[in-house]
């Protein structure tokens, strides 16, 4: 029995105390990151360049080659993968139980390649050959008018140079989808991609998670883009989870001193200039460690216990949750 | 500034490329456009990628030409400058890109980087004062003017577009145009240099076109907005006007867009 019945309450992915090394010179880079995802939910990242969001989302998934989990507990499903051996046992669930979609649409399809074939290779990986050429065929095309391309039909046997950037990720959304997966992973999707194009791919895949009770993590730089369009968003920086907070929260209550610094750099809709206010000094890079916050130097609020107190872990994996030591933002 | 000529007029200027075999052109053609620039208005040029507004910045800074319709730059058509009057055209109008990475010399120290134009433009400064105009420059846009003997590397991508502005203002030019200066910064480094924007554009009385994508960051920035698909101008008017309450479907459409 590898699949044991869930209680409904069980999450969908469960990850525990994260650690991630990079293999050469095994510097920790993502240190004590705890989170949960829930079946159906729309979970965002956030952070900026270096905060490690990229880095923690490719390992646990398995993509990335050059760092490995050294430290914690992935439980996806009620089935907790072995630390030994990580990544091989990650990537036996993507592309069929997980699927994931990378920032780039322009180098993420084969250009010598047919999207139709593209497509339908996913499907056979997903169901076998069994299923024939025609109907194979039909439930690609069907899948491209689900994801919206126009004339599925036509669009089968181009090739991606003849799609925008914006038709691209749909294909590339397209295949991630074709093996129904329980968890979608979407990293910076739309960044490549014009504002309207933007927001159309966006909804896309919201609704594709509501229609179908998809949950999704949607990885992105963009606090505003994934403050309008998901339930929780974590906010990383330096390699640490600094914050775990509801999306509509960000802007309105109380949050972590650096989600709440990060909402007032952005420019909205409704902001006047008076608004803004930028974070003094630089983004630190992943691998601070877990000693001292890693935003204490920039922070307004930082006291010298911020630099060198243990950093709070959300070790219960609440839904909500602030490392601030000066116990700001906590729910 | 009563009856004063624009610093810009740009009438019917068209711009096509040709498409060559084997030649990849990421470069975006324009019909017709109309825009004027007065002086001391920060003017911005918003569009989504292929609406042709880095043409339109490289039309103005004179780095590609035109096809057909008239540059009038101080009412002076730019196709009949002479040399002369070329070379000053050089120090009137400077450019501030997006990518910091790639728009400073590796080789050379952001002092030396800052001074170069002086240089060449301001041959009435010795070395001792062209040194401390760059230390102040440097001193204007947030860095430490101690700094100057160091080289672009050493500097993070906030800080080589404040050393890409700084010798952009080294010449005192009488227009500046920046191509999507915030693009390719972190968040957090967006709103620090959009802060320097405003503070220079406060205290140094500066005309400015500032391209973008950023709906939200023109509206803040900019007096006046010129709106770009396609390679026309689809709608014009004061920046808070155009952006609350457009009358161009297109605008209407990017406005409902953006987050």
């Amino acid at each position: 029995m590898t699949h044991p019945t869930l209680a409904p309450e069980e999450p969908l992915l469960k990850v525990e105390d994260a650690t991630i090394a990079l293999r050469v010179g095994g510097r920790t880079m993502v240190s004590g990151v705890s989170f949960a995802v829930n079946r159906r939910e729309v979970f965002g990242v956030v952070g900026e360049s270096g905060s490690g969001k990229t880095l923690l989302t490719r390992t646990l998934f398995g993509l990335q080659d050059d760092a490995r989990l050294t430290a914690g507990r992935v439980t996806f499903e009620g089935r907790t993968l072995p630390l030994e051996g990580y990544g091989a046992a990650v990537r036996g669930l993507l592309g069929h139980a997980i699927g994931y979609v990378p920032q780039d649409p322009f180098s993420s399809l084969n250009p010598s390649m047919r999207i139709g074939k593209q497509i339908t290779e996913a499907i056979y990986l997903a169901k076998g050959w069994p299923m024939g050429a025609e109907r194979t065929r039909e439930a690609a095309i069907a899948l491209m008018a689900e994801v919206g391309i126009p004339e599925p039909a036509l669009a089968f046997d181009q090739y991606p140079d003849q799609f925008s950037g914006g038709m691209r990720q749909r294909i590339v959304f397209a295949i991630a989808l074709s093996q129904e997966p329980k968890l979608l992973v979407a990293d910076e999707p739309t960044t490549a991609l014009d504002a309207i194009t933007q927001r159309r791919v966006i909804e896309m895949m919201l609704d594709r998670s509501r229609r179908h009770g998809l949950a999704v993590i949607l990885i992105s730089h963009n606090l505003e883009l994934l403050r309008q369009s998901v339930g929780r968003i974590a906010v990383l920086y330096g390699g640490q989870l600094l914050n775990i907070v509801p999306a509509a929260d960000v802007g309105t209550h109380a949050a972590h001193p650096y989600t709440e610094a990060l909402f007032a750099c952005i420019p909205t809709r409704e902001k006047a200039l008076a608004d803004i206010r930028s974070i003094p000094g630089e983004p630190v890079g992943a691998g601070f460690g877990t000693s001292g916050c890693a935003f204490a130097s920039r922070c307004a609020y930082a006291e010298p216990v911020c630099l060198t107190a243990p950093l709070p872990l959300n070790a219960g994996i609440t839904s909500g949750f602030s490392a601030c030591l000066l116990g700001r933002g906590a729910q | 500034m009563a009856g004063a000529e624009p610093l810009v007029a740009l009438e019917g200027v068209a711009k096509s490329f040709a498409r060559r075999l084997l030649v990849q052109n990421r470069s975006f053609a324009l019909s017709g456009i109309d825009i004027t620039i007065n002086r001391g208005e920060v003017v911005g040029i918003l569009g989504e990628s292929g609406s042709g507004k880095s043409t339109v910045a490289n039309i103005i800074t004179r780095l590609t030409g035109y096809d057909s319709g008239r540059y009038l730059f101080k009412g002076r058509d730019v196709a009949t400058l002479t040399r002369k009057e070329s070379f000053a055209f050089k120090s009137d109008v400077q450019i501030v890109f997006q990518d910091p990475y790639g728009s400073l010399n590796p080789r050379a120290t952001v002092q030396s980087s800052v001074m170069e134009s002086l240089l060449l433009h301001k041959r009435e400064l010795g070395k001792a004062e062209r040194i401390a105009r760059a230390g102040q420059l440097l001193e204007e846009v947030g860095l430490n003017a101690a700094w100057g003997d160091r080289y672009p590397h050493e500097f993070s991508g906030g800080q080589r577009q404040r050393v890409a502005i700084a010798r952009a203002l080294a010449v005192e030019p009488e227009l500046l145009v920046c191509d999507e200066p915030l693009s390719s910064l972190d968040v957090s480094i967006q709103a620090q240099i959009l802060e320097l924007f405003v503070r220079m554009i406060r205290e140094r009385n500066l005309t400015i076109v500032f391209i973008s994508h950023d709906v939200n960051v023109v509206r803040l920035l900019c007096d006046r907005v010129y709106v770009m698909n396609q390679g026309r101008i689809v709608e014009q008017g004061q920046a808070r006007d155009v952006l609350s309450r457009p009358q161009n479907e297109y605008t209407a459409r990017l406005l409902e867009a953006v987050y």
